[in-house]
């Protein structure tokens, strides 16, 4: 349909915070807090507290859909299971790990004779023992993408990042360029794909900078930029604007998969060094920090420790008082305490003071909502399905397309929870089916 | 979970930047009826004064009447809550809640539809009428489901008109002494003449310049094209309104009644452009017809909602008893907004599909029926020519 044009709005993006101080690498935490669980799967632990472990050695099972070891992070003793706070908002279980700064290595990390001869079952049982997962923040089993039965062509890589605050994919592709690349080639080897895309935002200049020069060993592999408007990192408005086709439910549909940048070099190390998920970039931003930055961090270290290294909370914030945004804070989760770790979901930590409480005026009914939504649903017709507990009216109204991008709630001068109704409906229309 | 923050994803909102909450929306729709209020005082009040016919202190009187309109409404809204809400019967938890009602709007946009010479207590039933009747019982702000200023106003042109004419009714006290304007209003004279000609429709105002700039008789804010404009522009830019529900409205208009102009035997541009210009058209089409509350919110609705409001006020202009058809498509077009919402939704959610198939092709045919009705109506009374002559012969 005409009324149907991509869609999105541009929003301040606050990204210069955090570029003002360089990438940095922090490998040696005292102790680490494995979490155990992944997304909302619960780990099977294998290690006993007392056990000596190796950095790479698996200390976790990930059961059922998505089966794969997990790994820990750093070398030294495991200590006890202890309750931390986690990326999704509940305290989990985790593995304590006290570092003994050997950085003895598990035997099976070690360099890969001859990485271009390995077929694509190979490479994918690389993924699988290695641990990977999407690290744009949804935390999805990388391998299952390529366990798909149809055909794939194309394989993008997500570094678009249209998450206010964040910039470690940013930073880290400038750091580490030619490992994306590998990764993508692996990538696009598993899959069988002839083409590899890299999606970045337009005004990102560095990241063409550092790619372009290198592109040349890579024929197959091209760049696009993509727009500067809020939802572009949405895995549909990429593949669109890649590829110019849509799909319905998984980009596999029409021969598409979807990688972040991130997941891209950790599969590098993993094809070439054997070396699994252990660490991942995290951006510690916000206007509650004093200096913003990025880091590179084993999984598992806590938030507390990488804050003091940005020189701790800005002169009066009251850290009491105080919002912990987990993943962005557009879509991510807010807690109120930062006695948070790293998980492999966590791809930021955005510290903001907590807004006064005010009242606000009820819907006026503006329709902006509607304007924004980039999946063209109207929010405040699903909400009043949803005070009506309808369900065949909320499916009618196709609340099933929302993809939680929370637009709706950010554009409403009203301060209305609309996203979380439109959530919320989703769930009820989910029960009802 | 307790250690959960209270609010929800996303963290970052518009509504926490003061100047582009709800409350600074409405701030910007009461600049944007600026131009209109200061234009009402300059054609009734300064233009009259300096042609030597009222005295200095009744030159204050439109402003003073506008503000009575604004001020009475808040302060009935005001006792509504002091009588209503027993827990909070305090001058601060009462200023609260006005602060978040925007009570002022509706009484100066109602103040702004009537004739300068109303009597105050008629404009305080109509603010009565307005703020408690058409806003407060239905919920308050954001509830109601009919433009409460519109209520107000139609509660008095319906009850009270003979009243409004007794007193002075829509002409100032200069228009009084102009001889050509035959006492009627230029849409009056066009209901009861039921005759398109230049010379008798728009050469007694003068020409339509006259109808750009406002000096017609008519309502204290309606005649003012030109700062209706200016006003549409503001709220457009500062993206208060939907920039294109107005021009959709007003556009339909247009080419109706250059067709219906057309079927009477005269083509010409100037009778669509002094339908456009005269009666409360524009006021409506910027101030009312984009009032949130009470108009859809997706915005395919509000495109047929506008397309409707046209075909409407058209039909009415030209068939009903009224010679304004504005307000009255208004509030009919209001009960609808909640199925057009509805309906609108699904389509634009997932575009042309079985089930809502069948409700777009109803909604485009009952838009035809009224399209095609209104102009063979208006042409059985404008002398239709031969061209839709075969209706007239037993269809209708």
């Amino acid at each position: 349909m005409i009324l149907q044009k991509a869609k999105g709005i541009h929003i301040e993006g606050m990204k210069e915070l955090s570029k003002k101080m360089p990438f940095r690498e922090y490998l040696d935490p005292k102790t680490v807090y494995i979490p155990l669980v992944q997304q909302t799967t619960p780990l099977k632990r294998i290690v006993e507290p007392g056990e000596i472990v190796a950095l790479g050695q698996v200390v976790a099972l990930r059961e059922g859909f998505g089966e794969m070891p997990v790994h820990a992070s750093i070398s030294g003793k495991v200590t006890s299971i202890k309750k931390v706070w986690h990326a999704s908002g509940r305290m989990v279980e985790a593995i304590e790990i006290e570092n003994d700064n050997q950085n003895r290595l598990d035997p099976s990390i070690k360099p890969e004779v001859d990485p271009d001869s390995l077929t694509r079952e190979q490479l994918v049982e690389k993924m699988k023992q290695a641990g990977l997962v999407g690290l744009g923040g949804a935390g999805f089993p990388t391998y299952r993408k390529y366990c798909t039965k149809c055909p794939i062509d194309t394989v993008i890589i997500n570094a678009v990042e249209c998450e206010p605050y964040l910039t470690c994919d940013c930073q880290l592709i400038d750091q580490h360029a030619e490992k994306m690349l590998k990764g993508l080639k692996y990538f696009m080897k598993a899959a069988g794909a002839a083409n590899g895309f890299i999606a970045y935002k337009e005004y990102n200049k560095n990241i063409k900078a550092a790619l372009e020069q290198m592109l040349d060993k890579y024929p197959t592999i091209k760049l696009r930029p993509i727009k500067d408007i809020y939802p572009s990192g949405w895995e549909k408005y990429i593949v669109e604007q890649v590829t110019k086709k849509t799909y319905n439910k998984l980009p596999s549909e029409i021969g598409v998969i979807v990688n972040n940048s991130a997941t891209a070099m950790v599969f590098a190390d993993a094809v070439e060094h054997n070396i699994p998920l252990v660490a991942r970039v995290i951006t510690i931003s916000g206007e509650g920090i004093k200096s913003p930055q990025n880091f590179y961090v084993p999984i598992g270290t806590k938030v507390q420790e990488l804050v003091e290294m940005c020189g701790g909370y800005q002169d009066g914030l009251d850290p009491k008082n105080a919002w912990y945004i987990a993943g962005g804070p557009m879509t991510g989760k807010a807690i109120l305490i930062d006695e948070l770790v790293v998980s492999d979901t966590l791809n930021a930590v955005v510290v903001i003071p907590t807004p006064p409480e005010t009242i606000h005026p009820e819907c006026l009914g503006c329709g902006r909502c509607a304007d924004v939504c980039p999946v063209y649903l109207t929010p405040t017709e699903i909400k009043r399905a949803f005070d009506r507990k309808d369900q065949k009216a909320i499916g009618e109204l196709f609340a099933d397309k929302c993809m939680a991008c929370g637009l709706c709630s950010y554009v409403c001068p009203s301060h209305i929870e609309i996203a979380d109704y439109v959530a919320r409906a989703k769930d009820l229309l989910k029960k009802g089916a | 979970m307790a250690r959960f923050a209270g609010g929800k994803a996303p963290y970052l909102r518009i509504a926490d930047d003061p100047s582009k909450s709800t409350n600074a929306l409405m701030r910007d729709f009461l600049i944007g009826m600026f131009p209109v209020i200061l234009f009402a005082w300059y054609k009734n009040g300064i233009q009259v004064y300096l042609e030597g016919n009222i005295a200095f202190l009744e030159m204050l009187y439109p402003l003073f009447f506008i503000l009575i309109g604004g001020l009475s409404s808040m302060l009935m809204e005001g006792i509504f809550f002091y009588i209503t809400d027993k827990e909070n019967r305090n001058v601060k938890g009462i200023m609260m809640k006005l602060k978040n009602s925007f009570a002022l709007i509706p009484g100066i946009i109602l103040a702004l539809l009537l004739p300068l010479y109303t009597p105050i207590w008629v404009l305080l039933f109509g603010a009565f009428m307005a703020t408690i009747v058409g806003k407060m019982l239905f919920g308050g702000f954001g509830h109601n489901i009919f433009n409460p200023a519109l209520l107000g106003y139609l509660a008095v042109g319906f009850t009270l008109s003979g009243v409004i004419a007794s007193a002075g009714g829509v002409f100032n006290q200069s228009e009084v002494l102009v001889d050509a304007y035959a006492g009627a209003t230029p849409l009056g004279t066009l209901a009861s003449s039921k005759q398109i000609s230049y010379a008798a429709l728009v050469a007694p105002y003068g020409s339509l310049w006259n109808f750009f700039l406002g000096t017609i008789p008519g309502a204290l804010g309606e005649t003012g094209s030109l700062a209706i404009i200016i006003g549409y522009l503001w709220l457009s830019i500062r993206k208060v309104i939907k920039w294109s529900t107005p021009l959709i409205y007003v556009g339909t208009v247009f080419i109706l009644s250059w067709l219906i102009g057309a079927f009477a035997g005269d083509g010409g541009l100037w009778f669509p452009t002094y339908s456009i210009l005269s009666g409360g058209l524009l006021f409506g089409a910027v101030f009312m017809a984009t009032e949130p509350v009470t108009t859809p919110r997706n915005p395919l609705g509000k495109i047929i909602f506008a397309l409707f409001l046209g075909a409407l006020t058209v039909l009415f202009r030209f068939i009903g008893n009224f010679p304004e058809g504005v307000g009255t498509s208004l509030i009919v077009m209001n009960i609808f907004t909640m199925p057009i919402d509805s309906i609108s939704a699904q389509i634009r959610a997932g575009g042309i599909r079985k089930q809502s198939l069948l409700k777009g092709i109803m909604i485009v045919l009952i838009l035809v029926a009224i399209i095609v009705y209104s102009l063979i109506k208006s042409g059985t009374i404008y002398s239709l020519s031969a061209l839709l002559g075969w209706f007239k012969l037993g269809v209708m």
